[in-house]
């Protein structure tokens, strides 16, 4: 009796350690070419997505009286530097500057420009991002949009979630996001009153997708500005853009000082 | 090698295996300090009457804002009020985020979240438990269950009271409904609610709000107790007829802003309403 025990004790554990390697260890194959940027993308960015502005919207919509910086951490060089913006101002590229581009009541087109590059378009502005995946790029002159190196984050597999089976997770809503970091930028401004932002500003960016309850989609983009010459901490926002039919509204108006 | 060997050393590769899993969940557990980088006026300070910009209202809701008055907060009934948890996170006061696990079975079963002002306490049910029905009890913070989508924490709310989306009046329905998102980046959250009431809003209402991690962050306790602040004739309840609140249009007129803008409504959020103000 005892040696059937044992037998059958083994028996088990040896074969939940034989499901355990199966399930960690499959069979020897060729090793895959690894998937470009575009294969791997854990979520679908691509597309027209409209911004909703129900933050900051006096801020954003219209253009805010000289010298309102409220909420923006700016140390006294930027204070001083934002007191200089005059009216006759307004409507400047320097508003469409990658660190605050995507506050601007527009809408965006992303699309992928082969497979190691998301190209972001704006009609507010006419401005255009390239986000490059892979190997750092050459360095270039410095531009309002800089450059960017993105990369995507996937979490790892985790069907079920932390709690009890069935309390969410699976492959089906495995999440992920795009993580951008732009560098060598022109100066800007945070807002279309002349706040301003330095050529040492470094901008991150996550960009993440939902589907609403009603079946919306959503893109959502936090955005990070670091820049130690008139922040006196990060500065942080998130915008959120609504997805829309390919092909619809879309008003190109360049930027400018009267425009 | 017994049978009771064999059979703790299996629940033993099964335990295992499953704190694997759990360790690949976004830890939101900790204190959190809300930022105020977006939406300072209405938050910090409180939003001018009459201010609905880029609100996705009914006319109903309109309406009962515009009958609001601010003293009616001076009420005992009201004085202790919490934010219900369709407002909360855009309120002050540190978040603090905990979790409930089974002793035995070290399953999550619920997740906390507390919030310092008039002591904001809810509970996420993380065990696959369903809603109540209908009929059961409203609260402020509602029902809530919880579930990953990846690593973030997706929560769904009902049986809410009738509160408010914004501190001038703008109500929420105790039909209204919540969807909110958790998404951390590093010591940064983003959490995105989605509200959506069929008796004043005309579309989802989605609005974001930024946390910061505050590794040595405390919560202090938050007592309220009503008192008598105005006198007043029994039975008195602070309002404005229609038509007659004389503070509306302060707000537009103070920032040169029209009166269609402050009214909000779904189309005051396009880029094609900015337009129209040029």
């Amino acid at each position: 009796m005892s040696a059937v025990r044992s037998s059958l004790a083994l028996a088990v554990l040896a074969s939940v350690f034989a499901a355990g390697f199966a399930v960690a260890q499959p069979a020897p194959a060729r090793p895959a070419p690894p998937a470009s940027p575009r294969e791997a993308a854990p979520i679908d960015l691509t597309g027209q997505w409209v911004a909703i502005v129900n933050e900051d919207w006096r801020w954003r919509m219209v253009t805010p009286p000289k010298g309102d910086y409220a909420s923006v951490p700016l140390n006294d060089e930027g204070r001083r530097v934002a007191d200089q913006w005059d009216v006759s101002q307004d409507g400047r590229c320097e508003a469409y500057g990658a660190a605050a581009l995507l506050r601007m009541p527009t809408r965006l087109r992303i699309r992928w420009d082969g497979n190691e590059r998301l190209v972001l378009e704006t009609d507010a502005g006419r401005q255009v991002r390239n986000f490059a995946f892979g190997a750092p790029a050459a360095p270039a002159a410095r531009s309002l949009q800089g450059q960017s190196a993105a990369k995507w984050v996937t979490p790892p597999r985790n069907p079920g979630g932390p709690g009890l089976a069935g309390a969410g997770g699976g492959p089906e809503s495995r999440g992920g996001y795009l993580e951008v970091k732009t560098t060598n930028l022109t100066p800007g401004w945070l807002r279309r009153n002349g706040v301003p932002y330095s050529e040492d500003a470094v901008v991150t960016e996550y960009f993440a997708r939902f589907a609403a309850p009603n079946g919306d989609e959503w893109l959502m983009v936090t955005t990070l500005v670091d820049d130690p010459r008139y922040l006196t901490q990060r500065f942080i926002v998130s915008n959120h853009f609504r997805k829309e039919a390919e092909g619809g509204h879309w008003n190109p108006r360049a930027c400018g000082a009267g425009s | 090698m017994s049978l009771r060997s064999a059979l703790r050393a299996v629940f033993g590769v099964l335990f295992l295996l499953n704190c694997a899993a759990a360790a690949a969940q976004t830890n939101l557990i900790g204190y959190w300090n809300p930022l105020f980088h977006e939406d300072v006026d209405e938050r910090i300070p409180g939003p001018s009457i009459g201010d609905y910009l880029g609100l996705p209202i009914s006319d109903a809701a309109r309406l009962r804002a515009e009958a609001w008055d601010a003293s009616l907060l001076s009420m005992p009934e009201h004085q202790c009020k919490p934010h219900p948890s369709t407002y909360g996170f855009r309120g002050v006061g540190v978040l603090r985020i905990w979790e409930d696990r089974d002793e035995d079975t070290q399953q999550l079963v619920k997740i906390h979240t507390h919030i310092a002002w008039q002591e904001q306490h809810r509970e996420i049910w993380m065990d696959g438990r369903p809603h109540p029905p209908e009929y059961a009890q409203h609260t402020w913070q509602g029902f809530s269950t919880g579930s990953w989508e990846g690593d973030v924490l997706v929560v769904k709310t009902t049986h809410l009271k009738a509160g408010w989306m914004r501190r001038n009046g703008l109500p929420l329905s105790d039909r209204a409904t919540m969807t909110d998102r958790f998404h951390r980046y590093g010591d940064v959250m983003t959490h995105v609610m989605i509200v959506e009431d069929p008796v004043y809003l005309t579309e989802p209402l989605v609005k974001t709000n930024g946390f910061l991690l505050a590794p040595a962050g405390t919560m202090t306790p938050y007592p309220c107790e009503p008192v008598i602040e105005v006198v007043r004739e029994p039975g008195f309840v602070p309002h404005y007829l229609p038509g007659k609140n004389p503070f509306l249009g302060e707000f537009g007129q103070h920032y040169g802003l029209p009166r269609e803008a402050t009214r909000g409504g779904a189309a005051t959020a396009l880029p094609e309403f900015a337009e129209t103000l040029r």
